[in-house]
């Protein structure tokens, strides 16, 4: 099924849509909080390396699953809407 | 989860298969969940770039201000200590003692700048005495505002003014007993005309009587305290008294006169009545001709009487 999915997500990426769920998604998460959230995670992160010597890849590995696992369902939900509603409108044309 | 790029694939062909498989609501939902993950990645790497740049340039340090200290601050209370710990006993020794630069000897700090004044001659006292230095020094050179100083080189007038200077000087010796002599009655505001004869003197010095005469005609030419420099304003100027110009005009004119030295007493009672106007100089050129001609008259009797002797 993950070649349909990507055949989904390419469309979407050409006709443009994605850049606008995009920027859906990163404004609510910014307005929910999420944002700061992650912010104190990279604080706590950087406070757990030692040496003051943080690399991009460190904060992406460490970050990103809590990061992930924060995200707060209303948002993720309203989201799958969205996306679902737009690519069954999509295939009536 | 790498988004593939299905390469080889034509757009009509790519919408073929969307639709395809948009048939079934299930895919739909599968998709949609497939495209979110996608994109909160793509949110997610946005914002740890946006932190990471923050926490290498110092931006985030800059926004979040100074870290507060886990420690608080301790008052401490111990009869040896200041409120911050440190011992009262340590600091007195170490910073009351400065050196002097110029003596080299130690010095306690509250001390030390009685002391400069007294080591290096710097301070009040001696600042006096140095601006009364300065100020002796520049009395010495003759200038007068600037006033006639086209002239100055000219070999003429270096020799004019030499006898002019002799005179001046005998003349100042005589001014100085005059007025003290005059006006008793008014000591303060002698005073002051008396240092401003004795200044006017100093810078008329190189003048002849004529060049004087000329130049006390157009202006009040009053001699500063301060500046040591004419008054170059006309002969009404308000910020001078009549009396100020008048004692001036006295001291500085008559003395040019070559009888002077004889006629010392008959300048003075010249000089006396308050009714000859002194800022118009007609009336000291006449008084000067008068003069002039009294001598001779004089002498014209002393031949004439002396005549009479030698006859007899």
């Amino acid at each position: 099924m993950t070649v349909n999915n990507t055949i989904a997500h390419q469309r979407l990426i050409l006709t443009g849509d994605r850049e606008r769920f995009k920027e859906l998604l990163r404004r609510r998460l910014i307005e929910c909080g999420w944002r700061d959230q992650v912010r104190m995670l990279c604080r706590d992160a950087v406070k757990e390396t030692e040496g003051n010597n943080v690399t991009l890849d460190t904060l992406v590995t460490r970050v990103t699953p809590r990061a992930r696992a924060l995200v707060p369902d209303t948002v993720k939900k309203e989201l799958l809407q969205k996306i679902k509603t737009h690519l069954l409108t999509q295939k009536e044309h | 989860m790498s988004v593939q790029i299905l390469s080889g694939l034509s757009l009509s062909d790519l919408n073929v298969r969307f639709y395809e498989f948009m048939k079934n609501e299930n895919n739909a939902v599968d998709a949609a969940s497939f495209i979110f993950d996608s994109l909160l990645e793509d949110v997610t790497t946005g914002f740890l770039f946006e932190a990471h740049h923050g926490l290498k340039t110092g931006l985030t340090e800059l926004i979040e201000g100074e870290k507060e200290d886990e420690e608080p601050y301790n008052i401490v209370n111990s009869p040896e200590c200041d409120v911050f710990g440190f011992s009262m006993l340590k600091k007195t020794p170490f910073d009351s003692n400065c050196s002097c630069p110029n003596c080299d000897r130690p010095v306690s700090a509250t001390r030390f700048a009685p002391h400069l004044e007294k080591c290096m001659g710097m301070g009040r006292n001696s600042s006096r005495i140095a601006s009364r230095r300065i100020a002796s020094n520049s009395r010495e050179p003759t200038s007068y505002a600037g006033l006639l100083s086209d002239d100055e080189d000219d070999a003429d007038w270096a020799g004019a003014s030499q006898p002019a200077e002799r005179r001046k000087r005998r003349m100042k010796n005589n001014n100085s007993k005059k007025p003290k002599q005059m006006h008793n009655g008014n000591n303060k505001s002698n005073n002051g005309t008396n240092a401003d004869a004795n200044d006017g003197g100093a810078t008329y010095e190189t003048m002849t009587a004529n060049e004087k005469k000329n130049l006390l005609l157009a202006i009040c030419g009053v001699v500063s305290e301060h500046t040591k420099k004419l008054c170059t304003r006309s002969t009404r100027c308000p910020q001078h008294t009549e009396e100020q110009r008048r004692a001036l005009r006295n001291s500085v004119l008559e003395p040019s006169t070559p009888e002077s030295q004889t006629m010392g007493l008959t300048a003075e009672e010249a000089g006396s009545p308050p009714d000859s106007s002194p800022s118009s100089s007609c009336s000291s050129s006449s008084r000067k001709r008068e003069r002039h001609r009294a001598p001779r008259k004089n002498k014209a009797k002393k031949d004439r009487n002396a005549s009479p002797n030698g006859r007899d």
